[in-house]
């Protein structure tokens, strides 16, 4: 029996150098719990890696290399931190560049489809109107779309994209007329993008795709617990405990959202093309929609308080597909009336949903299931 | 405070190019004294460079000195207690009277790496860092040290790689000198002045770069 520490190497890395994203199943748990950590934060040295997870500084050592050489990591210059005894750190980031990722977010009136890179910066963005809800072969200007976003990828970083993800409203989100449950009316979907496009496609609920791409490229990005709130149509809600989105098998909303709002407008005849442009601003819509804040201010207090009986929460977050102007205003609003309670708007354009879609790809095949922090 | 090993061959010993082993580079000039400029005065610095040192051969000319293993474990129970031991061996593994590829250079490399683990001289009696330096790979031309090297200049240039892939499986750090330096002309297997420095700085950020808990001495 020979003595086994001397058999020929069994490098872990190392030997598997293809230009591109290596396959799923490569990807180690101790790989995923380090790009866990810097899709969670903007940088982080070798050795706090370590103490966060518990992995020895030569484990870290070699998973860094072989992300640096993968392209999915870059270390920065060595930085001293003011009143640390000691030598200085070195902060590792993600590559920008190290993989990409396309969302597409089908929404109450259209479609949008983004591209992003590893650190969520939006590369291209368009928008269309909803694909046809009932057959398969009529999605060609959708597919068109998302092959568009493919190739405005430079050169071989094609090989660098992680996948498509796909936000998609649920029974009961009540902003569909359609009597087809729209889980049932998407999958074909799913399948038709998978083999036309030939990319992994991962598909999420819409609105646990906006806190997801709110808490991994947003405004939460710090936060680990937090009430979320999506105004859309409707207005929606979901739980962040330990970074963990919490979505239970009731996915109420409430008709106080921009839907309303449009209704209100529409009975005067004032324009609501306005409404759907996340980059637009809203005209002067006066006492209709100071009424109609009042009314959607209540019942997020009225969710908050709710909740506040089970678990304390300090953070609001608020994502929407409405200019920030208005977000902003609606927080400003909650903060007045929640005291001690702070509320944010959601920092994500142009799309929120797309771009939480997006983010799927990288946390399904970079990260650890249960993020660990 | 905190100690380094610094375990190799003539690169380390600080051999000028083209002369003998005393023919030196000073204290400063070498690359585990820039180093440890480098690194500041809350770490120490352990030079051990033997010229003509293999990783595990004896070599039936030089002596059976000159084989690293022989010598590692008094070395390193020598000096002990040692937070990071770097090893920048191979170059004399080369030489024709050895006959062995690359790979089992590494291999020779590898049984270092457990014998360190082994004697665990780190803090507390743990492991301690260890970090593989793969030597920077010789020039064609090495004059008249052509018979004693035939045929190493080509196996020079794959030891990075087969020095990575060892320190990979056996979970070390590892470091390849010829990506900030080059062997010097005028004996085309040794380094230089210019080379000693960048070579010292470029590991000193290495082993910062590992990360280090404040000491509370």
């Amino acid at each position: 029996m020979p003595d086994m520490r001397f058999a020929p190497p069994n490098p872990l890395r190392i030997a598997d150098r293809a230009s591109g994203l290596n396959a799923v199943s490569v990807r180690s748990y101790n790989e995923r719990l380090l790009l866990s950590l810097l899709l969670q934060n903007e940088s982080i040295s070798r050795f706090e890696i370590g103490v966060k997870t518990g992995l020895s500084a030569q484990t870290v050592s070699v998973l860094v290399r072989s992300l640096e050489q993968e392209g999915l990591v870059a270390k920065g210059e060595a930085q001293k931190e003011r009143g640390r005894v000691g030598p200085p750190t070195v902060p590792i980031s993600l590559n920008p560049e190290g993989a990409f990722s396309v969302g597409v977010s089908v929404g109450h009136k259209h479609t949008d489809v983004v591209l992003i890179d590893f650190v969520g910066s939006v590369r291209f963005h368009a928008t269309l109107p909803n694909p046809a809800p009932d057959q398969n072969s009529n999605h060609s200007d959708f597919l068109e779309t998302v092959k568009k976003a493919i190739e405005l990828l430079p050169g071989k970083t094609h090989e660098r994209l992680a996948g498509i993800g796909l936000a998609l409203p649920e029974p009961g989100d009540g902003a569909h007329n359609d009597p087809t449950p729209p889980d049932l009316r998407y999958s074909a979907l799913q399948e038709e993008m998978e083999n036309e496009i030939g990319f992994p496609v991962f598909v999420q609920n819409d609105i646990t795709s906006a806190a997801g791409g709110e808490s991994m490229f947003g405004a939460a990005k710090p936060l680990s617990d937090y009430l979320f709130f999506y105004l859309g149509a409707e207005l929606h809600s979901r739980l962040i405990l330990n970074h963990q989105i919490y979505y239970g098998n009731s996915s109420l909303s409430f008709d106080v959202g921009i839907a309303s709002l449009e209704r209100n407008l529409q009975e005067i005849n004032k324009p609501t093309e306005p409404l759907w442009d996340r980059a637009g601003t809203w005209p002067d819509y006066g006492k209709i929609k100071e009424s109609w804040e009042a009314s959607l201010v209540e019942q997020m207090k009225r969710s908050f308080n709710a909740l506040a009986q089970f678990v304390e929460i300090k953070t609001i977050v608020l994502s929407s597909y409405a200019p920030q102007d208005i977000c902003g205003a609606i927080c400003e609003n909650l903060e007045s009336s929640l005291i001690g309670v702070k509320a944010i708007a959601g920092i994500i354009t142009p799309s929120p949903k797309a771009i939480g879609a997006a983010s799927l790809p990288f946390s399904s095949r970079f990260m650890v299931e249960n993020k660990e922090k | 405070m905190r100690s380094v090993l610094c375990f190799g061959d003539s690169n380390t010993h600080g051999q000028m190019p083209g002369g003998t082993p005393l023919d030196r580079f000073g204290p400063q000039q070498r690359w585990p004294g820039v180093m440890g400029r480098e690194l500041g005065p809350r770490w120490h610095i352990v030079e051990e460079g033997l010229s003509g040192r293999t990783t595990v051969r004896d070599d039936p000319i030089e002596g059976a000195h000159k084989n690293g293993r022989t010598y590692l474990t008094p070395c390193i129970q020598s000096h002990t207690i040692l937070d990071i031991v770097i090893v920048m061996l191979g170059t004399n593994d080369l030489k024709v009277r050895f006959n062995q590829p690359p790979s089992e250079v590494a291999m020779g490399l590898g049984c270092l790496i457990y014998d360190i683990k082994e004697l665990s001289p780190g803090p507390g009696g743990t492991i301690p860092e260890i970090m593989i330096v793969a030597p920077p790979p010789m020039l064609d031309d090495i004059k008249e040290w052509e018979s004693i090297f035939k045929g190493a200049q080509e196996k020079s240039r794959k030891l990075a790689l087969e020095f990575e892939i060892i320190a990979d499986s056996l979970e070390v750090h590892f470091f390849d000198a010829g990506s900030v330096v080059a062997c010097d002309p005028r004996d085309g297997f040794h380094i230089g002045r210019q080379a000693h420095e960048n070579l010292g700085v470029a590991l000193a950020r290495e082993v910062e770069a590992i990360g280090w808990a404040n000491e509370h001495d």
